[in-house]
């Protein structure tokens, strides 16, 4: 039999009539394991060279699955990154012997962009190391395989701290970098790969290059939200800030809408530090406002807050006790609320990282909390990334999707500062074309809660959060691995395709990451 | 004694998918066929939209040969007695038209699997930590050693029979049998797959283009005569739809279906290490189409079988609640709650419908509640009555029912 061969990341011949699967591009976006050719070779040249590969089911079997936990692959061996040196190492003999190099950190990804399936997975968290803080420059040189709770732990005790890092603190530096990286303080801060000032890579081809936005600037706008297309990250400088606690104020409302409304209010006006809705359902749902200085506190007391339609925490009981009463067949909706509340609340409390009121600090509070309350052996969290005056629509239609499908869910919407001479940057990335100003983001999490889901369902799940952005022209946080499928749907053929040439040209044999964007 | 982590019986589209996602997860799978691969095996070829789906994101774009011609189906024309033809096309276009000799071996060639064709399963023991599977392959007895084992060799699977010796005899059987012939003129569109709700006919009529032929199909319950079935179909066809065919090619073909399961939630889904899934499992889709639930059945047994070796949970129970998802989407389509009020098919039946004139409504529902008379002596009516009012409070169709 005849089967063509496709090449990554292009759309292969499909003898099927050109009105099948309509809207959807034919390609395969559960990879093919890698078939092992040049194999043996690669790992002589590799061992020659002092590069431990372990090939024992035990080392690979701890990286058969990320953070999602339904793609599942199994490297031939795993490489943990002791230096740029060595991954170049590693990457020239890749490319030689065209075997897929899968870099990976955290694991937090959630289609399996991390996952390898066969070839070799490269570990970066062996570079996990804070090389130098410069007081004076407001710097911080690091490898990029430290998880962010290892480098807030670097820099507190400095007194310091980046800029933005996602909630979930067991996600590596170089990762981030790679993909975005979103916090609650991303509306006034930018996304947190927006912070890095330069990095080494390793290119495909095994090159160890410093980039910055001035120095090998073409390299660095790829890298930057690459999605590890354009090279491993090895080490970044990264701005940080003094170390502040937070000031916390919640407010709560019955209604998405609102709640984005004053959300996007208090975001156009800089009225706050931090700002993100998290909900329960979208019954309960939570602005979260907080600050890092009493002036700047003060300053949204006085000129914002009477703006916001949200209740306080009394107030909004008394609303759902009367809500619920005019509702009685909803008693289950409002118990799950009450035992939701009872349990996450006093998470955000704890009296060990509250000093005079202010929390101390967030990173730990914010990680320990997500991992506990929403984590679980799925996570599944489509998402949409929109521009600001579509994303109301489009949290409004997710939500309608996962009420659908989930019993139970939870919303998590954020706004992302963007920097106007990062344009080049947010091309081809989360950050929805045409964006100007803020982008707003949402992400759609079911909660499982020891249930047990087929992938399908899952994948059921996505595709419906996802059609909404092909139809709004929106993007998303996590369009690779098995979501790829949707990258020419939402960014057109002619864009991906100029990305694909920057691709081969920079990755001839195509080993980096192959399976994640291309 | 060839020791794998994981056996599926049966080199099918289920089997495929079942071992795309072991062998993702690096595990030793063999696919055990019984004929030589590539390997024949009758089927109207026509895969729904999603399966089509399911194909290209798990294996690629299909190549030319695993197509028949015509290369695409465009929907399903339902005739009914009353002589009202309602033609509906597929959601989201056409849907390829499956040459099952070769789509199945290619899909089990990219699933990664190693199949041992000539091959026949011929027994199993279940140890609690392993299973010994009996073989035999040119006539030489040959004995495997497996974690776990899937049967996914159709309707009358034997994997089925090993496990519950008594299954057989507890569902009613039917026959599909089709033919080939050369055309003379055909009226019928050859971008539609037909289907007769016509008691008259049988349980189960059909035609459709194939390769420069058109296909008269009959299914009926086993024991009926197929050449005098297929015989009453030619001639309603030249009869009434003018369809001028040349005698049957020799190469006619027929198996047997185990029609039912899916109707009615009684899905068998193995025991202990044993895990069955696509048609043996039951999955049918309306108008008989089996692949499309075989795809994502089978992958549900492999993700089961990773997810419970990673859990260190009884597979059985893990393949039980992720297959839920699947039964639901399977059962709905012949609930009469759910055709009534939502949109369980793969195409739109109620606007179809709608199209038509008030008259023509009422002959079709007519002709429809009389060709669903043909099937009282199976006494489903009050099981799929009781499964379709149970669907909304219990969010799902019940687990206890399944063997």
């Amino acid at each position: 039999m005849d089967i063509p061969l496709v090449e990554p990341g292009t759309v292969g011949p499909c003898p099927v009539a050109p009105d099948a699967l309509q809207g959807i591009v034919r390609q395969q976006t559960n990879p093919a394991r890698w078939n092992g050719e040049g194999w043996p070779g690669f790992v002589a040249e590799l061992r020659t060279a002092g590069v431990d590969v372990a090939e024992s089911a035990s080392a690979r079997g701890i990286f058969a699955t990320d953070a999602g936990g339904t793609a599942y692959g199994m490297p031939h061996g795993v490489v943990v990154a002791r230096s740029a040196a060595q991954v170049a190492v590693l990457l020239r003999a890749a490319q030689a012997h065209r075997v897929p190099v899968t870099a990976r950190g955290g694991g937090l990804t959630t289609e399996g962009e991390s996952v390898a399936y066969g070839g070799v997975l490269l570990d970066m968290t062996g570079m996990s190391r804070v090389l130098t803080i410069d007081r004076a420059a407001m710097t911080v040189r690091t490898e990029a395989g430290i998880y962010w709770h290892g480098l807030a732990e670097e820099l507190r005790r400095e007194g310091l701290d980046y800029l933005s890092a996602p909630l979930n603190m067991t996600s590596s530096v170089g990762g981030t970098l790679g993909v975005g990286g979103i916090d609650v303080n991303s509306a006034r801060l930018g996304c947190s790969a927006d912070q890095a000032i330069a990095l080494q890579v390793v290119t495909p081809t095994g090159e160890i290059v410093e980039c910055s936005d001035s120095e090998n600037a073409e390299l660095f706008q790829r890298v930057i939200l690459g999605y590890g297309q354009f090279g491993v990250i090895t080490e970044a400088t990264l701005k940080i800030r003094p170390y502040t606690p937070l000031s916390m104020h919640y407010y709560y409302y019955s209604t998405l809408r609102e709640a984005i409304d004053d959300l996007q209010l208090l975001d156009r006006n800089d009225a706050s530090d931090y700002s993100g809705i998290l909900t329960i359902m979208d019954c309960a749902v939570n602005l979260l406002v907080a600050f890092d200085s009493a002036e700047r506190e003060a300053a949204f007391k006085a000129n914002w807050e009477k703006q916001l339609r949200g209740h306080g925490e009394f107030g909004f009981a008394l609303c759902m006790v009367g809500h619920y009463a005019r509702r009685p067949w909803r008693l289950g909706e409002a118990l799950y609320l009450l035992k939701r509340k009872q349990a996450v609340f006093p998470e955000f409390r704890r009296p060990e990282f509250h000093r005079d009121g202010r929390m101390d600090d967030r990173t730990v509070v914010f990680s320990r909390a997500v991992w506990k309350h929403w984590g679980s052996r799925n996570m599944v969290i489509p998402d949409l990334a929109t521009t600001a005056d579509k994303f109301v629509e489009a949290v409004e239609r997710g939500n309608a999707v996962c009420r659908k499908y989930f019993r139970h869910y939870t919303l998590y919407c954020v706004g992302i500062k963007l920097r106007a001479d990062h344009a080049a940057h947010y091309e081809m990335s989360c950050i929805p074309p045409g964006a100007e100003g803020w982008a707003y983001g949402c992400e759609f999490e079911p909660m499982i809660e020891g249930e047990v889901y087929s992938r399908d369902h899952f994948q059921s799940f996505k595709n419906a959060i996802y059609d909404i952005g092909v139809d709004m022209g929106a993007s998303y946080y996590r369009f690779g691995g098995m979501m790829k499928g949707y990258i020419r749907r939402v960014f057109g053929d002619a864009l991906v395709d100029r990305h694909l040439a920057m691709k081969r040209k920079a990755d001839p044999a195509m080993i980096l990451n192959r399976d994640v964007i291309f | 004694m060839r020791d794998v982590d994981v056996l599926i019986v049966g080199a099918s589209l289920a089997a495929a998918a079942a071992a795309k996602r072991t062998v993702d997860a690096g595990l030793e799978t063999v696919i055990l066929e019984r004929k030589e691969l590539p390997r024949h095996k009758i089927c109207s070829g026509i895969l729904s939209p999603r399966g089509h789906r399911f194909l290209l994101e798990n294996f690629g774009p299909l190549p030319r040969e695993v197509l028949h011609e015509p290369t695409s189906c465009r929907g399903v024309t339902f005739h009914f007695p009353c002589r009202v033809e309602m033609p509906m096309d597929f959601f989201h276009g056409t849907t390829p038209h499956l040459h099952r000799k070769y789509s199945d071996y290619w899909a089990i060639q990219r699933s990664g699997a190693e199949a041992h064709d000539r091959t026949s399963f011929a027994g199993l023991e279940d140890k609690g930590d392993h299973v010994l599977v009996r073989a035999v392959r040119n006539g030489e007895p040959i004995e495997y050693r497996a974690r776990q084992v899937i049967g996914a060799d159709g309707p009358s699977s034997l994997v089925v029979r090993a496990v519950y010796p008594d299954y057989t005899k507890q569902i009613p059987w039917f026959f599909v049998g089709q033919k080939f012939h050369e055309i003379i003129d055909c009226p019928l569109s050859p971008e539609y797959f037909h289907f007769w709700f016509h008691p008259g006919l049988g349980h189960y009529t059909w035609s459709h283009a194939r390769d420069g032929r058109q296909i008269v199909g009959v299914g009926f319950k086993r024991g009926d005569n197929f050449a005098r079935k297929h015989q009453v179909v030619e001639a309603y066809l030249r009869d009434k739809h003018g369809v001028q065919l040349k005698p049957a090619d020799d190469d006619h073909e027929g198996c047997a279906e185990n029609f039912g399961p899916s109707l009615i939630n009684r899905y068998i889904f193995g025991k202990g290490n044993v895990l069955v899934t696509g048609q043996a499992a039951g999955f049918l889709n309306m108008i008989g189409e089996g692949m499309s639930c075989a795809l994502h059945s089978g992958a549900i047994s492999g993700e089961a079988i990773v997810e419970a070796q990673r859990r260190n949970r009884p597979v059985q129970e893990i393949y039980r609640k992720m297959i839920a998802s699947e039964v639901r989407r399977c059962s709905d389509q012949w609930n009469p709650l759910k055709i009534a009020f939502d949109r369980p098919h793969e195409a739109d039946f109620p606007e179809a419908l709608m199209k038509l004139s008030w008259r023509e409504r009422k002959l079709v529902l007519r002709d429809m509640w009389n060709f669903i008379v043909l099937f009282k002596e199976f006494k489903w009516g009050r099981q799929i009555a009781a499964a379709a009012l149970q669907r909304p409070l219990l969010g799902g169709y019940p687990l206890q029912k399944w063997l």
